[in-house]
This record gives C-alpha cells, structure tokens and sequence, in this order.
C-alpha cells in the first residue's frame, strides 16, 4: 500500500497548462465516480497523514507559483506550534494523520493512462468513460473532492472586470491578484485550524470586483452536485475595491422528481433528511440531506418503454444502467434496428453509473423491485380478493338517511361470476348478506353491504374516491405472494383482459396516480413490467350530457408474452430506453444524500446519489472565508443552510471593512439537534443535558489525577442528528452516543497499559471504559475501569454535546465521556476604517429536538462607525435558539455605534430562546443599543388570519414568514421563495 | 335560493362568564340587518362567537348557515362556507404584506393549498387577475395602491385599517358578512365610502349583519330589519324606524323594559 503511494506521489512534479479546448471538460465533476472504489482500494490514493512532502506536493499538482508553496509551508510550520484553540470544544482526539487533505484519487499526477492504478482504470472501463477523456484524464488529473466546479460568470459581469472563479483558478490566473489579500484578513498565526487551512487548503470561491462596478446580481457558488460539505478545506476570498457593491451566496439549500419511499412515490422536494427512501438494491435508506441548487442549462428527459416513467435529469447525474454497447451479439446490427443484445451477457452485466448525458438509446435502465416481506396474517387471501374488487369497482360511504356504513360495488350485468364471487366473499369475510340491485338500463348491478367492519378495512386500507384510492402501507408491505389474489381482482374486476390468442393482455384504468404507481409496482415484485399510460381527463360529452373527466392512469402488460425488450433478474428489471429529449432548463434541481447503498429511485429507476459519502464520518472542515470591503464598498455574504452543524465547525469567516464600506453578513439555519443524557452539575446534581447550561458547574475527571473535578461549562452546542448507539457496561451503565463520540478506555498493549479516547465505533465488548462509580460524583473521587457489556445500534437521534472549560470531558451517566462538538466560529466584521458599517443578520429556526447555536461579532476598530448585529430566531415543538452577539469597541472607537437585537418568535411553552451579550468597550463616547423582543404567535392573530380562510398551520406559517421577512427580503427571489417552502415544511404538523 | 344564518337561542361564554345569553336571529343573503346596543351588551361577542373564535364558547344554542350547524368547524371553515367578519379590532401582522395574504386568503377559500400542485400558467393568470382586481376594490375605498406592499395593519390608520377590511370583504366575497363597528372612528366622508362600498355588494346573493353605534351608515345602508341588543339578547327587532326612535331615547328606556321583562 505504502510503496503505491509512493509511486503515485513522484508522478505529479509538472503538468502542463490546460488547453482551452479540455477546460471544458475539465470542469466537470468526475467525484460521483467515487462511489464504485472499495473503500479500502479508495484509502490507498487518499494518502492520509500531513507532511511537508504532502503539502508540497499539493501545492505541485496544482503547479502553484513558489510563495504559495512557501505560504503553504510556513502555515504549516505555525499549524505545527500552535496549541489547540482554546474557542472551541477539545481537538485533542483528532488524529491529524488519518485524514486526507487532497482528496483528488486519480489525479496524482498520473501522466498515461498506463500510470492509472488498476482500481481507477476498472472503474472507469466500468463507467464507459470514452478513450479521450481518459486520455486527458491520465493527462491533467480529475478534480475529485476537494475542488468545486463553478460556473462561468456571465458575460457582462466579465467585461466590468468582475473576477469570479474557483480560488484555484483564482490563482493560476491572477496570481498577484491573489498574493496581495490572500490571508491577509486571516493569517494563519489567528488560529490553529486557520494554520491548517493555509497550508492544505483546496477550492472555494475567489472574486474580485473593480472600483466602482456594482454587481447586481448575486454571485452564487453552486457547489458541485455531490456533497457541498465536502469542501473541508476550503477558501474564499473576495474584494470588493472602493465604492464597489456585490452580494455573494454561499447556498446549499435542501429540497422534481417522484422518488419513490417504499408504499408510494412522493415529490423529491417533499423529502426531509432522516425519511427514507428507497434504493438500488430495493431496500429502504435513510436520507441523510436534500439539497437544492439553482441549474442552468441542458436538462435530459430519459424515456423508458413505459411513458410515464419519464423523468428529468441534468447531465452529469449518474443513473444506473446496463449499456447496450456491453452486452452486444456478435451478430451485425439490421439496418434500422438497434444492435441486437445477447441476453446471456445482459443476465450478466453488472449495472454501472452511467452520468445520463453518456446514455444512448437502448441503454438499459434499471428498475428495481421493491422488497417486501412483511408477511401480515390479518389478511386472508378472501379479504385481499375483495380488497382488489374494490380498488377496482368498490365504494365506501355513510348512507346520507340511514346514518350507516355502506360498501358498494358496481358490476356490469354480465359479470355474473364476479358478482357471486363478491357477494360470497363478502359474506365470508362479515358474515352478513349482500343486497344486489340491479340498475335498470344502465346495465349495472350493484352490491352493497352494510358493514362497518368491511367499511373500516376499505377505507383504511385502500381509501376512497375514485381519484384517491390508493394501498395503505400495510398492503405494500406484504410479500408477493400474498397480495396476488388482491392484485387478480383488481384485473379481472377493472380490468379488460383481452385474449389475442397467443398472449393476454391486461389493462386496467384508475383516476388514482398513486394506485397506478403502486400497482406497476406490485406487478413489477411478481415479475412484471407494465407500462403506465396517461390518458389527459377534460371536458366531455357522454349522452349529451357535459361531464369532467379526471386523468386516467392505464396500467397495461402482457402476461405470457411480456416485454420482449425488457429482461428480468431476482431483483430488478432491465427497462431499454426509447428516447432521450434535450431541452434547455433554468430553475432549482433537487438531490437527495441517501446513505448506504447512496441511491434513490425516481419514477422507478435507479439513479446516483449526489454525494459519495467517503468523508462522512470524523472529517474535519476547517474553511477560511476572508471578505474586504475596501472603501465605500458593499458587501454581503448570506450563508444558507439546512443540515447538520458539523459543515459549520472550524469555519473561520472574517470581514475587514475600510473607510464607509458596509459588510453584511447574512446566516440562516434551520434544522440541526438532542438528547436525554444525564449529566450531573453542581449543585444541581443530575439534569439532562438539555438543562445545561454556560456558567454551571459540571462534573468531570482531571487526567493527571484522574480524579474528580468541578469545572464551569462553556456553552452547550448541538451537534446533528445522527446515528446512536447504546453502550452498557458490565455495572449496567447506559449511555447513548454517536459512533465518533470518543469515551476514555485503557488498553494493554504489550506491557503496558495506556489510556485513550477512543471513539465508540472502535470499542469492543470487553474493553475497558472510565467510569465514575459512585453517583453523584464527589470531588476527588478516582475514577475507575469497567468492561463494555453490549454496544447496540439505535438508530438516529439528534445529539448534544457540552465544552467544559479546561477539561475536555465530562460525566454522563456516570461515564467519562469526552466533549466533542467543535464550535464554529461566528462571522465576524472589523471595521478597520472611519465610518464603516458592519450589518449581521442571523436567522434561526430550531424546530423540535433542535438547538440552534448562532452569534456574530463586530469589533469597532476605527472612530464613526455604525454596526448592527439583528438575530432573528424561531422556536417550536421544544425547539432552542441560542444567539451569542459578540460587540468589541476598542479604545480610539470613539463614536462608535452599535445596536444589537435580538427578535424571538416563540411558537409554544416548551420552546425557549436565549441570547448572550458579549460586549467588551474601551472608549466612552460610545452609543451602544441593545433590544431583545420575545414574541408569542397569539391565538387573535392566528383567529384573524384564519377567519379569512387559512387553516391554523397556514396561519401560523404565514406568521412565522412574515417574523422571517426582514431577513427574506434580503435575498434573491428564487432563493426568498426556497427559504419560505422550506420553513412551511418546517411548520407543517406543528399544529395538533 | 337564498342562503340563511339562523342563529337559535345562543348562549356564549368567555372565560366561563356568560356574555350571550340567548340569542335567536336569522339573517338571510339580500338582506341587511343592523345590530345596536349599549357598550359591553355583547355585540361582539356575537360576531366573534359567530366566526368561530376560541376563546367563544358556545354553551348552548346552534348557529345553523346553510342547513349546517356550524359550531364545530373552524374559523376557516366558516369562510370557506361563505361567512366574513370585518373585525372591530383588526390585528396588525408584521412582514406579511396585505396582497400577499389576500392571496392567499382567497386560494384557501378557492380550495388550494399554499403550495400545492397547480397549473404554473392557469396560476399566473389568477395571480395578475386578482392584482387587476385588488387594484380596483382598493380605488374603490379610497386606499392608496401602496397598501397592498403594506404589512397587514401594522401602522395604518384606525380609519385605514377599518377601510382594509372592506377591501378584504369585497376580495372574498362572502354570502353572509359581519361589520363590526367598522364605522366607529371613520370620519363623515370615510363612512361614506364604506357604506358605499357595502351597497355596491348588495343583492341577492349578500347579506350582511352590521354593527354598530350610529345612525350615519344606517342612513346610507337602510337596512331592513333592527335589532337591538342589551345584555347578551336582543331585546327589540324592527325597521329602520327603530333607528329613528333609540336616536331620539337612547337605549334607557328599552334597558329598563327588559329588566322588567326579566324580573
Ligand atoms: N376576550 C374577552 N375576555 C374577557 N371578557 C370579554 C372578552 N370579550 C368580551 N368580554 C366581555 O364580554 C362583554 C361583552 O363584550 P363585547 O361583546 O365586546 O361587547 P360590545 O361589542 O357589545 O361592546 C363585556 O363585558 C366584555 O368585557
Ligand atoms: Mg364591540
């Protein structure tokens, strides 16, 4: 492995500039590709560990002027002096030698194909990649991870002078440019991780703006489909020169296609993280986030045999296939005709990611059948029968006179054996008698029984309305063989099954989208592939009379003959396409980052997820973000995002604004974290981590003595929703962590014993863990060692974790357990010139089990300048929003202004905000505001708004948005529109 | 047909305190009813109690519109059902523009949900309609076309926000409207316009139950039937000359009557 390395390392010493011809391809994102390495195969060319041979060679392979190279080692000279900051949790249990700081696998310098490793090499003989790009693959080098594709600036904003490129390419361009500010608001002397930054820092956005030149649409990095958290080490700088105005988005917001979740298929946007989905293997998966982004240009309708399953996807979105070009006879293709495919090869063929641009006509799309087992004894083969008649002919309603449940079916006159049938099984199955009726000159009998039990199965599993009829979850987890006879009825009752003589064709018409959608589904797990078509509802004329027809949805297949085109495997169908449309498109696209299998399905088929999830777990992201606003220029940053904090941790974001220059950042967040750990304080012994607060006294464990010890906390901080575990020591301690929270265990290696924070994932049953016996704790008590009983997966929850000031652990349930959570660093403003301006507007939105943890800082460097620092935050649902302002008016400030507030709209009792003023001042002719609002949405407003027609969660959404609007109106329509869906899906079932 | 608020023997209380105490009204689409009474007789307790408000107990009594009684549904559900209060108080909602919630007022009573599947082009359409004719309904009462940018109430006028829901009302387009007070603290020619505003609204397919103190709207309203209210009832119905007469006597007389009538 190591001798790999090696040889991969020497290979990138020169390149040569890129022809302007391959930029093109170059700024493609070939990171999706990352999903097919074995992990373990993927570690070897991830060469983890830091070295001044590593940096160097970085700084090599992206062929960097000298002082950057030099810039980069002295960082690492200081990253290697300076102590951990003290402004965060404890880093000490992060092992800087096990993490990848360039993350570009087949782009070590590898100058010939030949140099490729084998494992890139399979990979991309499995992609198809074309023989040119692998050519210049060889050539130039991928970007992977690391580096963020950007795209171009429009034409205008060039010919003003405005520079918008990747920092990368920032530097290779105007490399002068970049040597006069870069790290000059952030040196890497400021802190331990801004060091690290410096010196492997990697992507990120470099802009530019002339003198006087207003900007006036807002820069957007669109980071590149897959994981946007990936940036790890990222750096942005941007300058704006005197009098100039910009706005720049650093955005990933979380949002269409149908994507199916296992009973049904839902708009991808709809999708929360932590739903499931389901993916290429058939199974559920977990979705980790959804993101949105804003794309422009060409946008691929892939066309299956089957119209309806139609969908929409950009270019570069790795669908999974079976290539036509793979599985060829040897025979000619016939003129006209497709390449005939040898279905012995296809049987074979392994399905490969294919990003969709790639894909030809006849490719073979991959639709996997959705697995079920949950075999379910309260349906009898009778009831499931006469469940499939009434999806198919069946009604369900209260008799308007009689006041009782009523459940009907309509038959033609001739269906005679049906009609027995119905009429005994219902008899059988509620043991009461049907009437029949027949309706005269209509041709049409009906059956009807009074029965609430049957009513109550009807609607509860099938539901009503023609239109919204659909298989309640229950049903569509039933194994094949058991929903059959539901399945048969539904043919033969809707259905016409037409006899061809040597193949029967079944059809079968419903106005329910979604029952269609789950009968080619229920069709597909028993082995069938039946195509949907959609037959548009309008105005009609039946017997003279005007009547709406709603759209029909025509599920069709062939049982004997099947698909001669479509072939089959235990677990998916192999569905050719017949046509593939390109049309031009602007507006958002969604992705989801689904875990495990990293895939999802839409309209059936398998495609890509958006991230590789190589970096998921204990990856440190440690960005730099420096903005200067020379004089009289305007500058705003918004950050938007919706997951989990760790994106945030270590990010250093700093302004300097010169003389009249304005910075404004803008943060919003919405989602993030909890817990019902026990921890205990003094003196109020043991409370749950939630109660925590700074300033109290908690118990923790002195290292050198390891004996107990008092220690104030710092803050309390969420930290994401995450998989937990459940811990159990042989004394029948508990606790629940997340898989990297880190626990203090001794081991015995060869004579010696040794104590170590070691995350859970790595502890064993038998190990050794610190325990502190005796509860409470008492000061000065030893701690001591007892053996892990069981580790247990518990699936996902939100988690807290606490900073205790000089010690880096804590006692929970009586464990020794060690503070994780690294704290971000809030955006800061320093107003270096006369008559600056520094704006910081943070908006919040902790829903429930979340705690929001956001804050800002000003630092008045300089005499007449104006700052304010606005936090607006929602709670709901026991939601928590924290705000810390941060406001330093140094000595020579004089005149200084500032005004902090802090707006909480609080939604119910159990939701709370607080916010912590810091304000530090060194001058007294200061004017210095501080307002702080609690607002309680009140039953009149939500009367008023509802007595116009709203419902209450309407209402109070409408509430919320308006409380937000202040902040919304900041932003671009797209994005001001993208924010609104996402908080009404925050809202919604936050009413009863 | 005519659609029909039949209000039967409501008795409403606030904060277990009986404020109604038996009410029985019945107000149908083309006719104008005038509700008066002294301060604190109850009137709004009615017309809140008749939206659906919370904290409106109904203890006993059905409010019947249209055959439904109507003392489960929700607020909302009443407006779908065709029911509007025009509030004495209307509330001030920060960052909400007043057009903006119309519109969604009126999708939510049209049946479509804030964020549901419609046809972007057929939406659109609505959308620069419903501009055109909030545009006109606010020329209609005199409101500058800025209002509609405006946050919902807050910082307008007692007489603007009074004129604002009139403008709500001619959006909507309820069968059965409640004012409540909505003349009190309207000068001469603001009363005037909303009178006018109210009138134009008028036929059969509009009832309305109006609120109020004064005689100015009656005079411009005419309304066809009195009634007057004291103490959680109503004490005296009548035409428009009942107006006439608690001109002239003020609510003494009808107070002691009802005393009497109560002993
Ligand atoms: N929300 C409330 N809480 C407590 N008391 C109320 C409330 N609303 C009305 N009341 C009481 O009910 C009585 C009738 O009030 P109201 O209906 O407003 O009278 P009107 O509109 O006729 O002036 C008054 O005594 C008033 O104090
Ligand atoms: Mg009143």
């Amino acid at each position: 492995m190591t001798k790999k390395i090696e040889e991969v390392r020497h290979l990138g010493e020169k390149k040569r500039p890129i022809a302007e011809k391959e930029r093109e391809t170059y700024d493609r994102d070939y990171s999706r590709y990352a999903f097919s390495y074995p992990t373990d195969k993927y570690k070897y060319v991830l060469k983890p560990g830091l070295s001044r041979e590593v940096i160097e060679e970085i700084s090599a392979i992206k062929n960097e002027p000298k002082w950057m190279r030099e810039f980069r080692l002295k960082a690492y000279e200081i990253f290697l002096k300076k102590p951990m900051p003290t402004w965060g949790g404890d880093l000490s249990h992060i092992n800087f030698d096990t993490i990848t700081y360039y993350a570009t696998p087949t782009d070590k310098g590898a100058r010939s194909w030949e140099d490729v490793p084998e494992e890139v090499k399979k990979t991309f003989d499995r992609l198809g990649i074309p023989e040119a790009e692998r050519k210049f693959l060889a050539g130039v080098g991928a970007q992977y991870d690391s580096e963020v594709v950007y795209h171009s600036i429009r034409e205008d904003l060039a010919k003003k002078g405005v520079i918008f490129l990747s920092m990368d390419e920032g530097l290779r361009e105007y490399p002068d440019l970049v040597k006069e500010y870069f790290g000059t608001v952030i040196p890497p002397t400021d802190n331990k991780f801004a060091a690290l930054n410096s010196a492997v820092w990697s992507g990120g956005s470099f802009i530019y703006v002339p003198k006087g030149v207003h900007v006036e649409i807002p820069l957007q990095a669109y980071f590149r489909i897959n994981a946007p958290q990936m940036g790890q080490f990222e750096r942005t700088l941007i300058i704006a020169d005197e009098g100039a105005r910009v706005h720049y988005i650093e955005g990933c917001l979380p949002g269409g296609e149908q994507v199916s979740v296992g009973d049904r298929w839902v708009n991808i946007e709809s999708l929360k993280p932590g739903d499931y989905v389901i993916a290429d293997n058939g199974e559920k998966a977990r979705v980790r986030a959804t993101m949105v982004r804003r794309y422009r240009g060409e946008m691929l309708t892939i066309k299956p045999i089957s119209p309806y399953n139609a969908f929409r996807l950009t270019p570069e979105h790795p669908v999974l296939v079976v290539r036509r070009s793979r599985v060829l006879q040897r025979r000619k293709p016939r003129n006209g005709w497709l390449p005939e495919v040898d279905t012995e090869k296809l049987f074979t063929a392994q399905p490969e990611y294919v990003p969709a641009g790639e894909l030809t006509v006849g490719d073979f799309l991959v639709f996997p059948k959705v697995q079920a087992h949950n075999y379910n004894p309260r349906y009898s083969p009778e009831l499931l029968k006469l469940l499939g008649y009434y999806l198919a002919e069946g009604s369900a309603f209260i008799h308007k006179t009689l006041n009782v449940p009523v459940v009907s079916f309509s038959f033609g006159t001739h269906e005679k054996e049906v009609i027995t049938e119905v009429c005994d099984l219902i008899t059988k199955i509620t043991g009461k008698d049907a009437y029949v009726t027949e309706l005269k000159g209509r041709h049409a009998v009906n059956v009807t029984v009074y029965s609430q039990e049957l009513f109550d199965v009807c609607t509860s599993s099938c539901g009503t309305g023609a239109s919204s009829k659909r298989l309640s979850d229950e049903l569509m987890a039933l194994p094949p063989e058991q929903i059959e006879p539901l399945l048969t009825a539904y043919f033969v009752g809707d259905g016409n099954v037409c006899d061809k003589g040597n193949s029967v064709m079944y059809r079968a018409a419903t106005a329910s989208e979604t029952l269609a959608q789950q009968i080619q589904e229920l069709l597909a797990r028993k082995g069938i592939y039946a195509s949907i078509h959609v037959r548009p509802g309008g105005d009609d004329t039946i017997n003279g009379r005007k009547i709406h027809r709603k759209d029909q949805y025509i599920i069709v297949y062939t049982a004997d003959k099947r698909w001669s085109e479509i072939r089959q495997t235990d677990r998916y169908f192999l569905v050719p396409i017949k046509e593939i449309e390109r049309a031009p498109y602007d507006g958002f696209v969604f992705n989801l980052d689904v875990e495990g299998p990293s895939s999802y399905l839409v309209r059936g088929f398998a495609v890509h997820n958006c991230t590789a999830p190589i970096y998921s777990k204990e990856s440190l992201h440690a960005a730099v973000v420096e903005l200067i606003a020379k004089r009289g220029a305007h500058l705003r940053y918004t950050t938007l995002q919706n997951w989990s904090n760790d994106v945030y941790n270590l990010v250093t974001k700093r302004a300097i604004a010169y003389e009249d220059a304005t910075v404004e950042w803008v943060d919003a967040n919405i989602g993030c974290l909890t817990a019902d750990t026990k921890v205990f304080l003094n003196p109020r012994g043991a409370v749950n981590i939630t109660e925590v607060k700074p300033n109290d006294w908690i118990y923790a464990l002195d290292l050198n003595t390891m004996e107990i010890v008092k220690r104030p906390v710092k803050g309390i901080v969420c930290t994401g929703v995450k998989p937990v575990f459940k811990l159990i020591t042989e004394n029948y301690r508990e606790i629940k962590a997340t898989a990297n929270h880190p626990f203090l265990a001794l081991y015995r290696s060869e004579k010696h014993w040794h104590l170590v924070w070691k995350p859970l994932e790595q502890l064993q049953v038998g190990d050794l863990i610190a325990i502190i016996d005796e509860l409470p704790p008492k000061e000065g008590k030893p701690a001591e060692f007892v053996r892990i009983k069981a580790l247990e997966p518990l699936g996902e929850e939100a988690v807290y974790d606490i900073e205790v000031e000089g010690a880096h652990n804590f006692i929970a349930n009586g464990l020794i357990v060690h503070n994780s959570r690294l704290t971000m660093k809030y955006p800061s403003v320093y107003m270096l010139g006369k008559g600056a301006r520094a704006d910081i507007l943070s908006v919040a939105f902790a829903g429930k089990g979340q705690h929001q943890d956001t804050g800002g800082k000003a630092i008045h460097a300089a005499p007449y300048t104006t700052s304010t620092i606005v936090s607006k935050s929602v709670s709901k649902d026991g939601g928590r929003a924290t705000y810390r302002g941060q406001l330093v008016v140094a000595k020579g400030a004089h005149h200084a202004k500032s005004n902090v507030r802090c707006d909480a709209l609080i939604l119910d009792e159990y939701s709370r905000s607080d916010t912590y003023p810091y304000i530090e001042i060194d001058e007294d002719q200061v004017t210095i505001g501080h307002e702080a609002t609690v607002g309680k949405v009140g039953d009149d407003q939500i009367f008023y708004l509802m007595s116009r027609g709203l419902s209450e969660s309407e209402a109070l959404s409408m509430i919320v948005l308006g409380f937000m609007e202040p902040f919304t109106k900041t932003l671009p329509m797209e994005y001001a529109i993208e924010f609104n869906r996402l908080i009404q899906l925050e809202m919604e079932g936050s009413v009863g | 047909m005519a659609s029909t608020l039949e209000i039967r023997d409501l008795h409403v209380s606030v904060e277990g305190k009986e404020i109604l105490k038996g009410v029985t009204l019945t107000v149908k689409t083309g006719e104008i009813h005038s509700i008066m009474g002294p301060n604190g007789s109850g009137k709004s307790t009615l017309a809140l109690a008749l939206m659906g408000h919370p904290k409106y107990e109904v203890t006993k009594g059905e409010i019947l519109f249209k055959g439904q009684n109507i003392v489960e549904l929700e607020p909302n559900e009443r407006a779908r059902l065709g029911l509007f209060l025009a509030f004495q108080y209307p509330l001030e909602i920060q960052g909400v523009p007043l057009g903006r919630f119309l519109w969604a007022a009126k999708k939510a009573l049209l049946g479509q949900s804030q964020d549901g599947q419609t046809d972007k082009k057929a939406d659109a359409k609505a959308l620069s309609q419903f501009r055109k004719e909030l545009q006109e309904k606010m020329k209609l009462l005199k409101m500058d076309e800025s209002f509609a940018q405006r946050y919902l109430n807050v910082g307008f006028s007692g007489g603007e926000k009074k004129r604002a829901e009139i403008v709500q009302m001619h959006i909507l387009k309820p069968e059965i409207a409640i004012l409540d007070e909505t003349d009190s603290g309207l000068d001469i020619d603001s009363v005037k316009i909303v009178a006018e505003a109210v009138n134009q609204l008028r036929g059969p397919d509009f009832g309305a139950l109006v609120i109020t103190h004064y005689q100015r709207i009656l005079n411009f309203l005419k309304p066809d039937y009195v009634h007057v209210m004291i103490d959680g009832r109503i004490v005296r119905s009548g035409d428009e000359s009942l107006v006439h007469e608690l001109e002239a006597k003020g609510y003494d007389w009808l107070i002691n009557e009802s005393k009497a009538e109560v002993s």
